[in-house]
């Protein structure tokens, strides 16, 4: 398979109702890319469009109406779709039609517009479990999360404020970036008081929903050359999904993530991750899940990753910068387009374009994942320099 | 990057509409039967996988792991313990419930998988991960063949 680089980047300010359809928000992010490495539209070869469920935009085969936006006229398109998982599996997905030798420049856009969606998205998931066994009870999604959260603090001991802490750093990180949503100072405190929404979760424990885009140019090793001094390379990309049945997997612990991490990392020659890895960008819809994520990319030990977050170990400037960028409990969850910002925020961090958040160190190599599906995907892409 | 952007948005005129369709759904093969037994019999129903030595719950006609297919039905004990819970407070539209409910992963000694329902009789600050629970069915005439059949789960 051939080589292949990261060579452009956008996104457009995630926000709770933007004015902009989804086709608009996806030009944007498009554009953007495409602007950030001197490349127009007859450059690209081909699109790849991630956007997760069509109940959250209210538009049945939203694929097909956001193309024009991505840029799709008259090119090879295709819709990924792995529900949270979809962002850095658009990411994935760019790469194999570059890497396949089909195509030399490949525009991968993602996008959500979940404020269509009324009157909140969450009904949008009644319809996604089991309708025999599940449905019927009015089962939320947030009801899932808590029975992870809940499981994964009894086998490891861990508490509540341990895992506020996560909220209290990236909602930090995110006050540096100028596309964030909900950047804010707040404390342990705060979050333990805010209101309990499905104990253990709590509101500040979860990030809000969003409208936005974000896109990336995939380009072959010839055509990287010619046009930056900068590449940032696809080093490896690994996916997985686990079993349907919520009472068949390890709630504690994300198996999935480990088996979609090992096949990345098996792909880049990384045999310690925990020293070849310089930053990280796991899945952070609640704040527990960038932990949980953290273990699955083996990053520790399982039920370690509180400590390093408690050490300092994860904050921007420590050892190991995870969610640098603010993740999605700063900068937002426009599900999708919030997988492919953690690899737009490696691409500039490797770079050393991240501006205030860039961290230090000039890290060589990072690695971003996104979960979701039916809460049993994992998805991650390593990009280094 | 386009920060600059209409921030309130309620000043831009809305657009509604809806995605008017609904369900109707068939149990399938498997499904039949487990909801038949719960209506009929008041009983839980699992598969065996003689492959993988799995007995599924909720069952099904094949095996996820080696797609062999499973015939050897056999009731499962009505008894379980809670492998994780929540207390809910939110509707699934976001409202504040009245009253919590609080809902469990019910797993059952030597089945592979488990069934989400609702805990009753039961205090919210008195469960925990591990407490042996019930199925609390409906009264017979009461029951129609669906998951809701079981009222809940309460503590043994
Ligand atoms: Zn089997």
């Amino acid at each position: 398979m051939r080589k292949v680089a990261v060579v452009g980047a956008g996104m457009t300010k995630f926000m709770r109702r933007a004015q902009e359809t989804g086709k608009e928000l996806a030009w944007q992010a498009a554009r953007m890319a495409l602007d950030s490495c001197e490349l127009t539209l007859k450059d690209v070869d081909c699109v790849v469009m991630g956007t997760a469920p069509d109940a959250f935009d209210m538009i049945h085969m939203k694929a097909e109406y956001l193309s024009d936006g991505a840029g799709a006229w008259r090119k090879p398109y295709v819709r990924g779709f792995l529900g949270g998982g979809t962002g850095v599996f658009t990411a994935d997905q760019a790469w194999y039609h570059v890497a396949s030798g089909l195509f030399d420049v490949c525009l991968a856009v993602t996008e959500e517009k979940m404020s269509s969606c009324l009157p909140h998205p969450q009904g949008a998931f009644v319809t996604c479990w089991d309708q025999y066994t599940e449905s019927p009870l009015g089962t939320s999604l947030l009801w899932f999360f808590a029975w992870e959260m809940n499981r994964y603090m009894t086998m490891h001991g861990i508490t509540e404020r341990d895992i506020a802490a996560v909220s209290v750093k990236n909602k930090k990180n995110a006050l540096d970036h100028p596309c964030a949503q909900l950047a804010a100072e707040i404390t342990v405190d705060d979050v333990m008081k805010s209101e309990i929404m499905a104990w253990p979760v709590k509101r500040l424990d979860v990030s809000p929903t969003s409208d936005g885009a974000a896109a990336l140019v995939f380009v072959s090793e010839d055509v990287a050359k010619r046009i930056t001094d900068k590449p940032v390379w696809v080093e490896g990309v690994g996916w997985c999904l686990d079993t349907m049945y919520i009472g068949q997997r390890d709630l504690y612990y994300p198996k999935y993530v480990e088996y979609a991490a090992r096949m990345a990392y098996d792909m880049a020659g990384i045999k310690e991750p925990r020293k070849e890895i310089h930053i990280a960008e796991p899945y952070d819809p609640f704040d527990y899940k960038e932990l949980h994520h953290m273990e699955g990319l083996l990053l520790c030990d399982k039920g370690e990753a509180p400590r390093l977050l408690a050490d300092g170990v994860t904050q921007r400037t420590g050892n190991l910068p995870v969610c640098p960028s603010g993740g999605l409990l700063g900068v937002g969850n426009a599900i999708a387009a919030s997988g492919m910002i953690k690899v737009a925020e490696l691409f500039w961090q490797l770079r050393g374009e991240a501006g205030k958040r860039q961290v230090p160190g000039k890290p060589q190599r990072g690695v971003a994942q996104a979960w979701g599906d039916e809460m049993q995907v994992g998805t991650v892409i390593v990009l280094g320099v | 990057m386009p920060v600059d952007k209409v921030t309130q948005v309620a000043q831009t005129k809305p657009l509604h509409g809806e995605i008017p369709v609904y369900a109707q759904y068939t149990f399938g093969i498997a499904g039949e039967k487990f909801f038949r037994e719960l209506k009929d019999n008041g009983r839980l129903m699992g598969v065996k996988c003689p492959e993988c030595n799995l007995i599924y719950v909720p069952p099904r006609i094949y095996c996820e792991r080696c797609f062999s297919e499973l015939t050897e039905w056999l009731e499962i004990p009505n008894r379980g313990v809670v492998h994780t819970f929540t207390v809910s407070h939110i509707d699934l539209d976001g409202n504040r419930l009245k009253e919590p409910v609080i809902v469990a992963l019910v797993k059952f000694d030597g089945v592979y998988g488990g069934l989400v329902h609702r805990l009753g009789r039961v205090e919210a600050d008195k469960v925990s991960i591990g407490m042996p629970v019930e199925m609390v069915l409906k009264s017979k005439t009461k029951r129609v063949g669906s998951i809701l059949d079981i009222d809940y789960f309460k503590p043994v």
